[in-house]
């Protein structure tokens, strides 16, 4: 299988984001019909890859092959030309169009007479598509009315239809595939990723290692930017995996669990029977003082929707939300805010930080109202606050009125706790808070969870991974298709593991 | 070290282009370079900037104010009718009908959810019904003696600097004093830069924009005050042909389309850049009839000089 030419092959590419190196001197080969698994945590660099050979990101050093030749790729048609098809979490799929008209977007020349597309031919094809992902459905049908898993196999058959379109061997990459689908819709797509094999190099992307231990050919393991193991499957385990995606063996101490603080009496936060139609239904926890509370599950566990809900980003249908005994209705982030909940939010671009103002019009701008005498700015004060939490929180800026979108994503996030400092919340809800920022930098956020849970704050986690969550929290809520599963006690040194989790989890 | 010096030409863009428009036109009639016609030139210019103001703070927001050249209309309505009962409580009440006007294009958009340029579209249109209703479809006279007695302070000049550039002087630097010092000030750069982070830190967005579309209506019914007494007259299409020029003397000014950078001043320049080129077309002996086509050509190359369209990969 090595003799023949790589389908496609990344050569020491290499590329940085202000203060983060995303991809370092990464060179790794697919070829033809073979399926590779590539693995690695949230920020290793897997994602990035993918949008260096969709010519969203330009790689700074390195090249790209496909079927041998150097290519160059600024724009995701370019990809799809050569024959580098991607399904992707985020769905490329145009719910207004048809399946058809989806399959063959940007492609109807094929199907045009006398300038207009004939449907009819153009449905006749995309059937033949369907048939090949086992997919019974009419061609003609809107996709706004398909479910996620048949969405998803519409995007396959898109990329499959590329297939005797383009010449050379076709590369599939798949983002995820299974993360959002049912068990058997994931026996489905696993077994069509094997047929698949026979006309296509396979890519998977996943988290879940136990399916790319299943259906793969060979695993890359990537951290740091970086590939940090090649093996093939035959010769691999879960275990081996976990470990060269961690890189280092767990300890404690990575977690600051000597610092994790005796849960308060307090109860900060109290939550009962809380449901959202289509998200979650009847959830009650209470959360105190002192504590991490962390909340595990996959994506559609309804986790997200529930952390955003508290922090009135969301409202709900039923249920009582109370911040120190007194209630709050959802909806509002104006009013979550003032009654003491903050959110941390995933989206920090969008949501954590106007990157255009300054630190310091950043950290203070939840509390901006604090700042304001007679309708004025207080500045000075507004700069003191700014630099004392700069020096608390070891920001690192050139000053207070640097932008803080030239910050790195670790310093911004740092900034983004600061702000709800200085708003003074009694409970912080930390969605991710390490998505996408160094190593480095989320030992000092670890650092920052400890210190804020010592001075009485109550802090709840949505972790970017179990090992995360396990180590960070005091107590951990399980979620699955929206209710909670199950409760585990997190103490120091009486942790659980990841496998108690994982089975109320799926 | 170059690209510093490109920068830094780029920052001062507008002032430069300003100047180098006054020489273009005076090397053509060098008397335009005089004391007093650069005065008058001024004067002529602060109707159109007083418009352009308000709707600045709603662009630097992300939004957009198309009722303006309605509201300034309806406003010299509502004083040429009034002025005779109420004195300067006709100017009061102009400018009061503006800030209606503004706060309920305002609210049309955040209360119903509507992308501002169709509620305030929507709202000019009722505003200029308004106008027809106050003023019977008619021309209306302001008699010379109200005008003395009332709106002096618009359009005398007993300063040697005509009132007109007192009156848009003061409602520059009060409107930059306001974005500058205020929490408004900021939250209008921060809801134009990033608005969902903004909602995201428990701030109220909806009362911001209110007050930008209010302060918005409020600077066109001041415009429409101060037409009217330049014109000794209110009417209906008073402020008609003025929506282009205004919207163009703020990107001109260098205040983005896409909300978060810009201010007051710059529009200031900007009015001053559309006023020179509005003359100096008349210089050349271009068509009164063929400004427009100036006024759209300048907005479309001040977007496309202005903005990194490298980035912008959707356009609605």
């Amino acid at each position: 299988m090595t003799t023949a030419v790589p389908s496609l092959e990344l050569r020491h590419i290499s590329k940085s984001f202000p203060g983060v190196t995303a991809l370092d001197d990464v060179s790794v080969a697919f070829y033809p019909n073979e399926v590779v698994g590539l693995i690695g945590e949230n920020g290793a660099g897997k994602s990035t890859v993918l949008k260096v050979l969709n010519g969203i990101y330009q790689p700074d050093a390195g090249e790209i092959l496909v079927n041998g030749a150097p290519v160059k790729i600024t724009k995701p048609r370019d990809a799809f030309d050569r024959g580098i098809a991607m399904v992707f979490q985020e769905q490329s799929i145009l719910g207004s169009l048809t399946i058809a008209e989806n399959i063959f977007l940007g492609r109807e020349e094929e199907f045009l007479r006398y300038g207009f597309i004939d449907s009819r031919a153009m449905n006749a094809a995309a059937a033949r598509e369907l048939k090949k992902v086992h997919l019974d459905l009419a061609p003609g049908r809107r996709c706004e009315d398909l479910t996620f898993a048949e969405r998803q196999m519409v995007e396959i058959a898109k990329a499959l239809s590329l297939d005797g379109r383009i010449a050379g061997q076709l590369t599939i990459l798949l983002d995820e595939p299974t993360s959002v689908l049912e068990a058997k819709e994931v026996g489905l797509l696993l077994s069509i990723v094997r047929e698949l094999k026979q006309r296509a190099t396979i890519v998977m992307i996943s988290h879940r290692l136990d399916e790319v231990l299943t259906i793969s050919d060979r695993v890359i393991v990537m951290r740091d930017g970086r590939v940090a193991k090649e093996l093939p499957t035959k010769s691999a385990t879960v275990q081996d995996l976990h470990k060269h995606m961690v890189g280092r063996q767990l300890h404690h101490e990575y977690y600051r669990e000597a610092r994790q603080a005796k849960v308060g009496a307090e109860t900060i936060l109290s939550v009962k029977a809380l449901s959202r139609a289509g998200s979650f239904q009847g959830v009650s926890f209470d959360l105190h003082a002192g504590e991490v509370l962390g909340l595990a599950g996959v994506i559609g566990s309804g986790r997200e929707d529930l952390a955003r809900c508290l922090a009135g980003h969301l409202a709900f249908d039923s249920g009582t939300l109370e911040v120190k005994g007194k209630p709050l209705a959802g909806g509002s982030v104006l009013k979550a805010a003032s009654s003491g909940i903050g959110l941390v939010p995933s989206e920090r671009k969008a949501e954590g930080i106007v990157a255009a103002l300054t630190v310091a019009e950043n950290i203070t701008m939840a509390a901006l109202p604090k700042f304001v005498k007679s309708g004025i700015i207080q500045f000075a004060e507004e700069q003191r606050t700014a630099h004392a939490w700069i020096d608390q929180l070891h920001v690192k800026t050139p000053s207070t009125a640097t932008p803080i979108g030239s910050l790195s994503g670790g310093n911004q996030q740092k900034c983004v706790l600061a702000k709800w400092r200085v708003a003074g919340v009694a409970a912080l809800i930390l969605d991710h808070p390490t998505r996408g920022i160094d190593v480095g930098a989320k030992e000092d956020v670890y650092e920052l969870i400890r210190d804020m849970t010592a001075e009485g704050l109550a802090i709840l986690l949505l972790a970017d991974t179990l090992e995360e969550v396990i180590g960070l929290s005091s107590r951990i809520l399980v979620m699955k298709d929206g209710a909670v599963t199950a409760t585990f006690d997190a103490s120091p040194r009486a942790k659980p593991v990841q496998v108690d989790l994982v089975r109320h989890m799926v | 070290m170059q690209k510093d010096w490109i920068a830094r030409i780029k920052d001062q863009l507008t002032p430069i282009v300003l100047v180098g428009l006054v020489l273009a036109v005076s090397l053509y009639d060098p008397r335009f370079l005089s004391v007093s016609n650069l005065l008058t030139v001024a004067a002529d210019t602060m109707t159109l900037f007083l418009m352009a103001s308000g709707v600045t703070l709603v662009i630097m927001m992300g939004g957009i104010d198309l009722s303006i050249q309605s509201v300034a209309s309806m406003a010299s309505c509502i004083l040429a009718v009034t002025l005779a009962r109420f004195g300067f409580g006709a100017v009061l009440l102009a400018v009061l009908a503006g800030l209606l006007a503004g706060l309920a294009g305002g609210l049309t958009s955040t209360v119903l959810r509507i992308p501002s340029f169709i509620a305030t579209l929507a709202v000019g249109g009722i505003v200029t019904s308004v106008a027809y209703y106050v003023s019977d479809a008619h021309s209306v006279n302001i008699p010379a003696d109200l005008s003395h007695a009332y709106l002096g302070w618009a359009v005398g000049s007993p300063l040697a600097i005509p009132n007109e550039i007192l009156v848009g002087g003061v409602c520059a630097a009060l409107l930059t004093a306001v974005l500058t010092y205020t929490p408004f000030g900021r939250l209008v750069r921060a809801i134009g830069h990033q608005e969902r982070a903004v909602i995201a830190s428990g701030l109220n967005v909806d009362r911001q924009k209110l007050i930008a579309y209010t302060l918005s209506g409020g600077m066109a019914g001041l415009a429409g005050v101060v037409m009217g007494a330049r014109l000794g007259s209110g009417s209906p299409t008073l402020a008609n042909e003025f929506l282009l020029p205004a919207i163009a003397c703020i990107i001109v000014g260098g205040t983005a389309v896409t909300g978060g950078v810009g201010s007051v001043w710059r529009t200031l320049l900007g009015a001053l850049i559309i006023q020179v080129v509005r003359i100096g077309m008349t210089f050349v002996g271009v068509s009164v009839f063929a400004q427009q086509i100036v006024f759209g050509t300048i907005l479309v190359a001040a977007v496309a000089i202005t903005m990194d369209r490298s980035k912008v990969t959707v356009v609605k």
